[in-house]
């Protein structure tokens, strides 16, 4: 009996010891951004005068860079009669997918109140934890500061039959807006409708819903994975000297950017770079191991003809190749991948990695709420807002240091 | 009782399925190298002049280091008819974190405190499964949640990086897993010398015949003054134990702590036990079969990658081998009046 009470008050202790002395919840580090807030302002201002005369577009983020930066459009080719009937490698294939949310009709959407952003209320829903999710809600969080938002977030814990809970939770509450990045791009759709039909206008963020869910969107808000890998997938190609076998790393199956991430780069390869040649795809489920093993057997598989790496991501996939190229001596092979996490950053600036695309995570959640002041604003929105493009390589790596998360 | 009279009782209970012809009892002995080594002869046919070469050997070796680990532990836990711990990913996890939070005060107290913490998820387990009798699956995975969301909550679900500088601690520590000692990694070393270990324990001690009897005959052990409860407990501590040196590798390749490393190692683990022939009702099986089951999960990745097989096929595969096992085991007790493997 005297072992088993020491037992316990050992683990008691030691989980104190946990909570008290390496917690890193250091909520009074935030980023002196210099912005402005409601409070800065005169009084006597309508509320909509006093939000428009605020300027988030000078906070600055962790990584040094603007906050919120102008959102990109994009040009939207004529949809082909039958999609799916073209071949995998066409890039009219794809095109519910990159081009979703551009030519969808609304249905029901809630008029602007006109009225200004602040002291409004919004939840937001968002799909679950992650380090990327972190920084996602840091800057969501500046931009509520900025205009003086009341703010509930539920996370979804990346479980669907959560979330739709969280609706209902959400309704409940009688926000002004909510912000929602679906566990399930299908599946939101019902959940889109109600939210929709309870009057309460729905800015979509980092995941692309299906067309169902997206008719009930005010605006979607993330970044653009296509645009962003069509973009890159022209630097491998300029790297490789527009020849050479490469392959494929790819996302979680069934997630959006495992469709964007590989046929971006494939359909722009074969019209950019004809003679390139596409050796192998598959997933390593973002684990460093099963990369490492993957990329491993690749280089073992193709010699020679492998020389380059495209990755989804440039957390745990990039750790993989860089411990696979360097175990096989394979160091000359070009690898550029999703990015900009820490571990990609550091690979751009130690040779290993060429480019990551540009992604940031603060931008993407304050892009959200932002959009959501315009709405409150009763500015005119775009149905899709971009994350602005750009590839992070060599020469201006340490412009985004330090990373986000 | 004397240790050695345990291990007759315990042995006499399954004396019915032990009296086998000759063939029979060299495939039960040396089953899981077999299909080791028709996998070699598959590779050699796949790819002739690729599969056969030492990098590509040291290629598969280095990728199941970290699974050979944690099965070692783990395989103690179902020998004692504990069927799994389904936390050993969270004490993988969790040591990782804690030893870089403490990197600061220098690279071997990081270390120390990195495999303690992770024990004593081990001790928790041990405590509440063999003293308060939990059923081992149910209260592991309820660990596994509790624990995830503790190191979620404490650490704001972002990731630790190490200080990288030359000459640091962190420097010292994301080395681990690159180190290689005469051209052989660390990794498959420190495998290595942990699985002669557990099989002195299983072997060679009483701890070990203990086990044997409590995994196989818990009544019997009861009645020969074996204290079970400290026999699971220890158990529990040993996998616990391996999952914090696995732990420490992961997160040193990675060069981050965060709480989701480590997934998914809990059903592979099990999976290359059983493979192993390591039944999951206790008290039979041994190491050297475990490591074979790790080498079986490396080889069928290999060669299934080779052929051109996705990753989510190659799971598929695994995962019937893994039911093919299963129902093996449970045919072979069944024949002799026993419930489940």
């Amino acid at each position: 009996m005297l072992k088993k009470c020491f037992g316990v008050i050992l683990v008691m202790s030691l989980v104190v010891t946990i909570f008290t002395g390496c917690g890193t919840k250091d909520k009074a580090e935030k980023t002196d951004s210099g912005k402005t807030s409601v409070s800065d302002n005169a009084d006597g201002q309508s509320n909509l005068e006093q939000s428009k005369e605020i300027d988030v577009f000078s906070i600055i983020g962790s990584d040094g860079q603007p906050l919120i930066l102008p959102t990109e459009k994009k040009e939207v080719p004529e949809r082909p009669e039958d999609p799916k009937a073209l071949a995998e490698e066409e890039a009219g294939h794809w095109w519910d997918i990159e081009y979703a949310g551009w030519t969808t009709e609304k249905e029901n959407l809630p008029k602007s109140p006109a009225d200004g952003a602040i002291g409004k209320k919004v939840v937001l829903l968002k799909a679950g934890d992650h380090p990327y999710w972190t920084a996602y809600v840091n800057g969501f969080t500046q931009i509520a500061e900025a205009y003086d938002i009341d703010f509930k977030i539920l996370n979804g814990n990346w479980n669907m039959d959560l979330q739709s809970q969280q609706v209902d939770q959400a309704i409940n509450e009688k926000p002004d807006a909510v912000i929602f990045a679906p566990v399930d791009a299908t599946a939101c759709a019902p959940l889109m409708r109600k939210i929709n039909q309870a009057g309460i206008p729905i800015i979509a963020s980092n995941t692309i819903p299906a067309e169902a869910a997206m008719k009930y969107c005010t605006a979607w808000t993330g970044p653009d994975d296509w645009g962003q890998f069509r973009m890159i997938a022209r630097h491998f190609a300029d790297e490789m000297g527009k020849k050479g076998g490469y392959a494929i790393v790819r996302h979680m199956p069934g997630s959006s950017p495992y469709f964007a991430r590989t046929f971006a780069p494939i359909t722009e390869l074969v019209e950019y770079a004809p003679d390139m040649e596409l050796l192998a795809m598959d997933t390593a489920n973002l684990e460093a191991e099963a990369t490492m093993q993957l990329v491993s057997d690749w280089i073992t598989k193709y010699g020679d003809d492998l020389k380059g790496l495209i990755l989804a991501g440039d957390g745990f996939s990039m750790t993989g190749t860089e411990e696979a190229l360097k175990n096989t001596g394979r160091e000359d092979i070009v690898v550029v991948a999703a990015g900009n996490c820490k571990t990609g950053m550091d690979a751009v600036k130690n040779g290993v990695c060429s480019g990551i695309t540009y992604q940031s995570a603060e931008g993407d959640g304050a892009i959200a709420l932002y959009t959501a002041v315009r709405f409150f604003n009763g500015e005119e929105l775009d149905p899709v807002a971009y994350l602005p493009r750009h590839i992070i390589t060599a020469d201006d790596v340490d412009n985004y240091m330090p990373a986000q998360w | 009782m004397p240790a050695k009279d345990n291990t007759a009782l315990s042995g006499s209970r399954f004396s019915n399925v032990d009296n086998k012809s000759g063939i029979s009892k060299l495939f039960d002995k040396a089953g899981v190298y077999v299909i080791a080594l028709c996998l070699v002869i598959l590779g050699i046919i796949v790819s002739p002049t690729k599969f056969l070469t030492p990098d590509n050997l040291l290629n598969i070796l280095r990728a199941v280091g970290m699974l050979g680990i944690t099965a070692c532990g783990l395989s103690f836990v179902i020998y004692s008819s504990q069927m799994a711990d389904m936390s050993v990913p969270s004490a993988m996890a969790f040591s990782g974190i804690i030893t870089v939070q403490f990197l600061h005060l220098g690279f071997v107290p990081a270390i120390i405190l990195g495999i303690i913490f992770g024990m004593l998820i081990g001790l928790v387990n041990g405590i509440v499964v063999g003293y308060f009798r939990a059923n081992a699956i149910l209260w592991t995975l309820a660990m596994q949640f509790g624990m995830e969301g503790i190191m979620r909550y404490v650490w704001s679900g972002n990731q630790l990086y190490p200080d990288l500088e030359p000459g640091t601690s962190g420097a010292a520590f994301v080395n681990i897993f690159r180190l290689e000692v005469f051209g052989i990694p660390f990794l498959i070393i420190v495998m290595i010398v942990l699985y002669i270990i557990a099989d002195i324990i299983m072997k060679k001690t009483k701890f070990g015949n203990q086990l044997k009897l409590v995994g196989s005959a818990i009544d019997a052990a009861k009645c020969t003054g074996i204290n079970v409860r400290k026999t699971v407990l220890y158990a529990f501590l040993i996998s616990s134990f391996t999952a914090s040196i696995a732990g420490i590798f992961i997160t040193s390749m990675n060069k981050l702590g965060v709480y989701y490393l480590g997934e998914g190692y809990d059903f592979k683990s099990v999976t290359a036990i059983v493979i192993g022939g390591m039944a999951l009702s206790g008290g039979r099986g041994n190491i050297w079969g475990v490591l074979g089951g790790v080498l079986v999960m490396g080889l069928l990745n290999n060669i299934l990658t080779f052929i051109g097989i996705p990753t989510a096929v190659q799971n598929v595969f695994i995962g019937l081998v893994f039911i093919a096992v299963v129902a093996l085991h449970t045919y072979k007790l069944r024949k002799v009046g026993k419930d489940y493997a």
